[in-house]
């Protein structure tokens, strides 16, 4: 009966005489037949190949497995004009990193202080010109990158949650880029690209705020909490930043996991690109602010800012996807005139229930005076409006329109 | 509706009749369908909720709160490989000859495995890779990997080492002792269960997570985690089921309907977690999902299966365990590659490796591009899930009225569409969250509804290989079959690290959380499925091969039972003890 026309369920009566001595030797029609305790032909013959192959399929499984997972520390690729600085792996103690020569590790025989036993040299007939995105991604050690004069592109994406990751330096004589106290800008400050995500620990140990606790093996930076004496000068120099007045573009992920409380945006930024903001935990205030000529992001206060109000910008045209999610500290948001496009969940997770009351942005205040002005001239994406619990579902949070600014 | 009430009445006389008794030429009593409804539904629901706790990126405790590298996880599987090549050798010539092995072999296992926990201790207790040169290539190449550095490298590879030996040495003394009285599948429950439970707390428990060196939270995330796993609680009830009868049709009846009804449980305890996640203050990212949620699930689902997996019995026909064949370590190896059908199979799962370390698809459409939890969550998993079940309830007329092979066949191209598909609607749509989910969701659900009767073939077909097996060596030698392994498991894992490589380029990270940036969410999903379309469409060529129909598996049943038959009677003869047997 062949496979074709009998399906596999169809119950056939079988019944077979087997006699009792050919229990185990019994062949079946179409089927190989038992080997019960019969030793096979060329036995050993078969085991040497067996074992052969496995030993082979072994070692070079594991290999190429190495080979694959094995980084070099540093890897580029030739472009026109240099090199692109492709991929970091970090050997798990460097902290600092020059990104303007192709760069290799050599260790120091017989140094067995791991910390110590390695230098980074530089191969100066090869220039590095471009950083592509991801360079850097999740690495834990890394607390300085300095960029060369002759970097002429840094993907946005570049320097990827980086979290020891303190201060970015660019040469002053690059064309292309800048930086103002370790904040990555283009040459013009008129795009913010980067903010690293342990920039506060810099500006910790910058106003010797800093105290550390250790476990031996490896040690951590300690909040000043609110209750400290010296928490309103921490939350000052620490916790608030200044984007520069010429800042006009909030680039992507600029500030994602940051950990600051204020931030004052000028007046004329144009663009918050998307996740520029995103999982910033603490970020409680975002001030606007009408100065001009403001260079320094430390913050000193607020006479040398201007005119300083609640929230977003006038004139701000584009708020990217996700670009303040899961910031649940905020609470005040107002969404001006100027807006033309809100991402997708712009502002998810910022609403949460606790104790039956609604905590974080609970409700939007927007300029326009109605929800059809508003959705006339803005382009909306999905769930641009943060949700809380409701029941067992998510609601969506009151929009109020035709709203005045709520004074500082 | 005369004739569908003669046909209510009919069943209910056939059950009344035979609810202790089952009718003749069957072999299960309708009674056994009530308790494999409870039991399997038990053990499939404790057994689901364990799938939140893995030393993985998928699993949300490692996401959330160890922030381990992505490509870690590769490092340690590629650190563990030699080992588990030479432990695998002992474990099958363990597991194949159901524990009772030769006294000298006993000791000889014994002594082997005390070593390997020695060693392992000493590994975890002392810093071994201080003994080489720092500067060395060696030590560079450990230094080098994602994640890690020497110390946790030696760590790591000690770890398995304790692992190997502690589950070998349970292994023999278990097997040995409870596998006489509660069968193959079973035993390991009755030793397990109440380890396994402590375990489950203490992952949640333990701050391991907060220890700030990420080398150091690797290799002790990694050494409690294998400690978790030395302890098992599998979905043995429903396994168990596949050799419920020796009868086919009986085999596919139980397994479509109790089994399936039984699934409802877990239906029920995904709905309650998902409900209770939605509930928690920071939902998948809360610790006391893993504190209180999961454990207290489990716990309750673990003690129900302990109370009804006794009702649940295997009717393997099967000589006596004193009588059974001895298995000799080269008879195992070489007796299962004589297996075609389990060539065939092994053939799938190889090139199912293309697939290997991509996202589940459906979580990232659910939490980051729907940005679901709580019911709304659930009620998506459930509607998808829920597609499978109509088609399922009708397998036995889905397997009368096609043959293994045409379903197998089919199964592998509606999934090769289905992912070519869903990478369409992400290519074209993307950027349109709500329309390009809403596709997906669709092709899901369709993928679903076209997944459960190949699965229930695939069941049967690998019961059918087991029988087979027994017929050409008889032993059904499930555990040397993962001989086959031996030969594709180098290849899988070397094809396994493309994806992750890639999704790493794309800036993923065990947080997960470059799936909120839209162009990395594309390519992180887009490429590796595209991977899997290819995978699913070789699948196809090793079932043209498969011609293992009902006669043949009939005949094989009628010599297993003649097998069982004769030495029982023999043994009987003899004056011996006998236990474990069964005749059919």
């Amino acid at each position: 009966m062949s496979e074709n026309k009998k399906t596999d369920v169809q119950l056939e009566e079988v019944r077979l005489e087997i006699p009792e001595e050919d229990i185990w030797t019994y062949k079946i029609d179409g089927l190989a037949a038992p080997k019960i305790g019969v030793t096979p032909k060329h036995y050993n013959l078969k085991k040497v190949i067996f074992v052969l192959v496995i030993v082979v399929a072994v070692a070079l499984s594991c290999f190429f497995s190495v080979l694959a997972l094995m980084k070099d520390t540093f890897e580029y690729e030739q472009v026109d004009g240099g090199y692109k600085f492709t991929r970091f792996s970090n050997t798990g103690y460097i902290k600092e990193l020059e990104i303007d020569y192709v760069l290799d590790v050599k260790y120091e025989l017989g140094n067995s202080d791991p910390n110590k036993n390695f230098t980074i040299v530089k191969d100066e007939s090869k220039p590095i010109v471009e950083v592509g995105s991801y360079v850097l991604n999740c690495d834990e050690k890394v607390e300085k990158i300095t960029i060369g004069a002759g970097v002429k592109k840094i993907d946005p994406k570049a320097f990827y949650s980086c979290w020891a990751l303190q201060e970015v330096r660019v040469d002053e004589n690059n064309p292309y880029y800048c930086d103002v106290d370790g904040v990555l800008y283009n040459k013009d400050k008129t795009v913010l690209i980067f903010r690293p995500c342990d920039h506060d620990t810099y500006l910790a140990k910058k106003y010797k705020l800093d105290e550390w606790d250790s476990d031996g093996a490896s040690k951590w930076r300690k909040e000043i909490e609110p209750d400290d004496p010296r928490y309103a000068q921490y939350e000052k120099d620490v916790m608030t930043f200044v984007v520069p007045s010429s800042v006009k573009t909030i680039g992507e992920m600029a500030f994602n996991y940051a950990n600051m409380k204020n931030v004052y945006l000028p007046e004329g930024l144009e663009k918050i690109e998307t996740l520029a903001f995103f999982k910033i935990p603490p970020l409680k205030n975002v001030y606007t602010y009408k100065g001009e000529n403001v260079t320094d992001s430390h913050f000193t206060g607020e006479d040398v800012l201007g005119e300083v109000y609640l929230s977003l910008p006038e004139g701000l045209k584009y708020i990217g996807s996700d670009a303040f999610s899961y910031n649940r500290e905020m609470e005040y948001l107002y969404i001006p005139e100027s807006v033309e496009y809100i991402g997708h969940h712009a502002f998810w997770d910022t609403v949460f229930k606790e104790d039956g009351e609604l905590k974080g942005v609970s409700q939007i205040c927007v300029a326009s005076a109605s929800e059809e002005e508003f959705e006339s001239k803005v382009q909306l994406g999905e769930n641009w409006k943060p949700k809380y619990d409701w029941l067992l579902f998510k609601k969506n949070v009151d929009v109020l329109y035709g709203q005045q600014r709520q004074a500082k | 509706m005369s004739k569908l009430l003669g046909k209510a009445k009919w069943l209910f006389t056939e059950v009344k009749t035979h609810w202790n008794t089952p009718a003749e030429g069957k072999y299960v009593p309708y009674k056994e369908y009530k308790d494999v409804v409870l039991s399997v539904g038990s053990n499939y629901a404790g057994s689901k909720v364990l799938e939140y706790i893995g030393f993985a990126s998928w699993c949300y405790l490692i996401m959330y709160h160890y922030k381990l590298p992505y490509l870690t996880f590769s490092v340690i599987g590629i650190l563990n490989m030699p080992l588990n090549y030479l432990s695998a050798l002992m474990w099958w010539l363990v597991c194949d000859n159901l524990g009772f092995l030769q006294k000298k072999t006993e000791k000889k296992f014994y002594f082997v495995y005390a070593l390997m926990m020695l060693f392992g201790i000493s590994t975890i207790v002392f810093d071994f890779s201080k003994m080489f040169d720092q500067t060395g290539t060696f030590i560079r190449i450990l230094n080098s990997f994602e994640g890690m550095n020497a110390t946790a490298c030696f760590k790591t590879f000690g770890t398995h080492f304790l692992y190997t030996g502690w589950v070998g040495a349970r292994n023999i003394f278990w097997r040995k002792k409870l596998l006489p009285k509660f069968g193959r599948y079973k035993y390991s429950l009755y030793c397990d269960v109440v380890p396994k439970c402590v375990m489950v707390i203490l992952i949640g428990w333990l701050p391991v997570y907060n220890i700030p060196d990420v080398a150091t939270r690797v290799w002790v995330g990694n050494l409690l985690f294998a400690t978790y796993n030395v302890f098992g609680f599998a979905n043995n009830l429903e396994t168990c089921t596949k050799t419920i009868s020796p009868n086919m049709q009986e085999r596919i009846l139980v397994r479509s309907y109790p089994v399936k009804l039984s699934h409802f449980f877990n239906t029920l305890s995904s709905l309650a977690i998902s409900i209770a996640i939605g509930f928690l203050k920071d939902e998948w990212a809360d610790i006391n999902l893993f504190r209180f949620v999961i454990p207290g699930t489990f716990i309750f689902f673990a003690a129900l299966t302990m109370i009804f997996a006794g009702r649940v019995k295997e009717r393997i026909p099967q000589p006596p365990v004193e009588k059974k064949v001895q298995i000799k370590f080269w008879d195992g190896m070489f007796g299962v590659l004589r297996n075609k059908y389990l060539l065939i199979k092994k053939l799938v799962e190889l090139i199912d490796a293309l697939g290997n370390g991509m996202l589940p698809f459906a979580t990232v459409l659910y939490l980051y591009t729907f940005r679901l939890s709580g019911l709304p969550y659930s009620l998506l998993v459930m509607l998808v899930s829920f597609a499978g079940t109509p088609p399922d309830l009708l397998s036995p007329y889905f397997l009368k009225r096609f043959s293994y092979k045409q379903i197998m066949i089919f199964y592998q191209l509606t999934r090769a569409a289905g992912n070519a598909a869903i990478a369409a609607a992400m290519w074209f749509c993307g950027d349109n969250v709500n329309l390009c989910g809403t596709i997906c969701v669709i092709v899901l659900f369709l993928m679903e509804m076209t997944k459960t009767v190949p699965t229930t073939a695939g069941h049967d077909m690998d019961a059918r290989i087991g029988d087979y097996q027994m017929y050409l060596s008889g032993e059904r030698l499930e555990n040397f079959s993962s001989v086959m392994g031996w030969f594709t498991d180098p290849i899988k894992n070397f094809v396994g690290l493309i994806i992750p490589l890639m999704l790493l380029g794309y800036g993923f990270n065990s947080n997960w959380e470059i799936l909120f940036y839209d162009a990395s969410r594309a390519n992180i999903i887009i490429i590796p499925l595209l991977f899997d379309v290819v995978g699913f469409v070789l699948m196809v060529i090793p079932y043209l091969f498969w011609d293992y129909d009902s006669e043949k598996q009939n005949k094989v049943i009628e010599v297993l039972k003649r097998r069982a038959e004769v030495t029982e009677k023999q043994a009987q003869e003899e004056g011996e003890k006998v236990s474990g047997g069964y005749v059919g």
